[in-house]
């Protein structure tokens, strides 16, 4: 059997995957929306995240930041009950307690290609759906390639 | 509805537990003069071997045989993780702590950093980097350790990066970025502190990089040399590589254990890894220099003075990157110690390369032989493809990266020994950035194993005595002045030998297996030995007969009671 991406995205819906308490018990990790982070013009980026009602999953799940450095991220709890976030910046993670009908701020420094996790970590909110990723696009700085030509890649 | 509710500004996670956030000014003054004579000063452990020659030795002497069977616990920190991050299931807790002054550094899996309040325990600040969990690792989410000196902690990253943290309160002072996680590089190595540079090597010799040494300036940071271990068409070496191929370009030759240093001589004892693809010598003929050597690097320019390949064209994963330890003859003559992956023991002659004596410091040996005088003659490896191989010492080798260690004081040097063989079955496949460049399938045999710590005399090779177990090896050893030999085990449990006969004389259950480098100290005139735990790793490749293993990271330190 062989899967299209926009074939996969209708059978999570239709197998109840993508929804709290259908099929499995939470929604598979993983499925939920993907964004594009904002550049400003000296280079910060932003973002904003929300957890809609009774689904326990950040929308979007997934936000995709053109270059390392610095992310102005704003947290929306549109939900009925409370949850956090516990994010990852350079020199320790950050915790932003997310109350039922709140909102916040939290600033991230990344360093560059990459997927970095992100949740909320209250009860079991990981496992349920709330668990989002950071991805960086990008390459590393020229100096720190190897000297060597261009290689294949998958 | 209502307006929401000001949930404000993400706090640091570490300002909602003890964590004081500040240590002592300890490290503003460990320069090079004071690491030169670190052995001078033995309450502090301030390099990653303890002193630069690399042997692992304590002049501390309040712990010995007499009253070893009494070290208990005197406290313990566990480390722990939130959240997702790379390699779930295989981190391991393989660093060596440094102490200086009463205060510990130590670095984690997963790019935590912690000052600890050497005496107590209590975590004095913490530092965690965000490592990619995507990141590619051969060999689990570990860290060796961190360099320390001019006020500063250093660390390598899982994604390839150099960061230098203020010692007093763990906040970032520089980052650089030394690989290309894109290529499959990693960092995980112990960085060096030498004169006003910090050296450091490349992590990814899975991945069919190209490895390097390279050298920092320890205040900001600025490269001052890259030394590459795989020569390009042309350099010295390069005719050890096809001449028209792409093999030079996916070498390996990386060089993920700290070296050791010869200040006299201003040299750099570098261990290099396998060759790459591992186990397909077929897309890489000839001998594939620098890798699987010992190489000597000019601190001062990064140039290669001299090498000694101890598995030309290997194709058994035999990386040499392990310690390449110093020590000086009765009559006076410079040597250099090193125990190979491949089972043979080497003595060289540390100012130019020649070979003093090569002799097997393990039972079973397949994959060839090397003769008295060096002759290397492979026997048994992966050749035709789809035909599995047998052979010892598996792609961990008789000995895998963790240390040994040397006494002056019975001039014996303490190897921790694995005894695993393994299967390959050579499968040649194409080279992509990032994707496992091995050349077969692998499989580390899951029963007839065994290991021991083995006291070796390394003027004669004569294996003065040996302290068998069940398990391999897979632990680094400690050898002290109260006549001492310490090792962990796969199965927990931390071991006090007598270093002159090997009779255990204490142990203790720490919960998980060693796969880590213990640390002696002392404050206040107490002395201490510190000991990371937790199983994990590349524990597939060197004992996967434990995969089922407790895993764990929690650092255990000991000390003889108060009263």
């Amino acid at each position: 059997m062989t899967t299209t991406s926009n074939e996969r995205s209708e059978q999570l819906d239709e197998a109840g995957l993508a929804v709290q308490n259908r099929l499995a018990l939470g929604r598979q990790l993983g499925t939920g929306n993907i964004g594009h982070a904002e550049e400003d013009s000296d280079g910060r980026m932003r973002a904003t995240i929300r957890i809609p009602e009774d689904e326990l999953v950040w929308d979007p799940a997934i936000i995709i930041l053109p270059h390392g450095g610095e992310l102005e991220l704003t947290l929306i709890n549109d939900d009925k009950n409370t949850h956090c976030a516990v994010l990852p910046t350079i020199g320790d993670h950050l915790i932003i307690w997310l109350v039922n009908h709140s909102k916040g701020t939290a600033t991230l420094n990344l360093p560059g290609p990459g997927t970095y996790w992100y949740g909320s970590t209250t009860g079991n909110d990981e496992g349920r759906g709330l668990t989002g990723a950071i991805v960086i696009g990008g390459e590393v700085p020229a100096e720190a390639k190897l000297d060597r030509p261009a290689q294949p890649r998958p | 509805m209502t307006d929401y509710v000001d949930a404000g500004q993400a706090v640091r996670l570490t300002s909602l537990s003890a964590v004081k956030g500040s240590a002592p000014q300890v490290t503003e003054n460990v320069n090079y003069e004071r690491i030169l004579e670190a052995g001078s000063e033995p309450h502090n452990w301030l390099t990653y071997y303890g002193t630069y020659d690399g042997q692992r030795y304590s002049t501390l002497d309040q712990i010995n045989k007499e009253n070893v069977r009494r070290l208990t616990p005197a406290w313990v920190f566990q480390a722990g993780a939130t959240g997702m991050h790379s390699g779930a299931s295989t981190y391991s807790f393989e660093a060596s702590p440094l102490v200086v002054d009463g205060v510990m550094y130590v670095s984690g899996p997963e790019g935590k950093v912690w000052a600890i309040d050497a005496t107590t325990g209590e975590e004095l600040w913490r530092f965690k980097y965000p490592s990619p969990y995507d990141v590619s690792l051969c060999c689990g989410n570990v860290n060796r350790g961190v360099a320390v000196g001019h006020g500063k902690v250093y660390l390598c990253t899982l994604n390839a990066h150099l960061i230098a943290l203020d010692a007093t309160n763990g906040e970032i002072v520089f980052d650089v970025v030394n690989g290309d996680v894109r290529a499959g590089e990693s960092g995980t190595v112990a960085p060096l502190l030498v004169k006003d540079m910090v050296i450091i090597g490349s992590s990814g010799g899975e991945f069919g990089v190209r490895g390097h040494l390279d050298a920092f300036d320890a205040q900001t940071g600025e490269r001052r040399w890259r030394c590459y271990m795989i020569p390009k068409p042309g350099e010295p070496g390069s005719e050890t590589w096809p001449a028209d191929g792409e093999a030079w370009q996916r070498g390996g030759g990386n060089c993920w254990v700290t070296p050791t240093y010869d200040p006299e001589q201003e040299l750099l004892f570098q261990g290099t890894g396998n060759p790459a693809p591992d186990f397909d010598g077929g897309v890489r003929e000839g001998d594939n220099l620098y890798t699987d050597s010992v190489v000597a690097v000019d601190v001062n320019t990064g140039e290669i003075r001299w090498h000694y390949q101890f598995t030309p064209h290997d194709l058994w994963d035999y990386d040499s990157t392990m310690e390449n330890l110093l020590f000086d003859a009765p009559d006076g003559r410079k040597l250099l110690a090193h125990a190979d992956k491949n089972g043979y023991f080497f003595v060289l002659d540390r100012t130019n390369g020649e070979l003093v004596r090569v002799f097997p410091f393990v039972d079973r040996i397949t994959w060839g032989e090397i003769t008295p005088d060096g002759k290397v003659t492979p026997k048994v490896y992966p050749d035709k493809e789809g035909e599995p191989v047998h052979f010892w010492p598996g792609p961990a080798g008789g000995k895998e990266w963790t240390h040994m260690s040397y006494s002056p004081q019975t001039g014996l040097i303490y190897v921790p020994v694995q005894e695993v063989g393994a299967t390959a079955t050579r499968r040649r496949r194409e080279f992509k950035e990032s994707i496992p460049y091995w050349g077969a399938g692998v499989a580390v045999d899951l029963e007839d194993f065994y290991g021991y710590v083995a006291a070796i005399d390394p003027l004669t090779g004569e294996e003065k005595w040996r302290w068998r177990n069940e398990y391999p090896m897979c632990a680094s050893t400690l050898a002290t002045a109260g006549g001492l030999v310490f090792q962990g085990t796969p199965t927990g449990d931390f071991v006090a030998l007598d270093a002159e006969t090997g009779e255990k004389l204490w142990s203790f259950q720490c919960g998980s297996g060693h796969h880590s480098s213990p640390t002696p100290y002392s404050v206040d005139g107490r002395q201490y030995i510190a000991v990371p735990t937790g199983w994990g790793g590349w524990v597939e490749g060197f004992f996967p007969g434990f995969l089922g293993a407790n895993a764990g990271d929690a650092l255990f330190v000991f000390a003889l009671p108060e009263d």
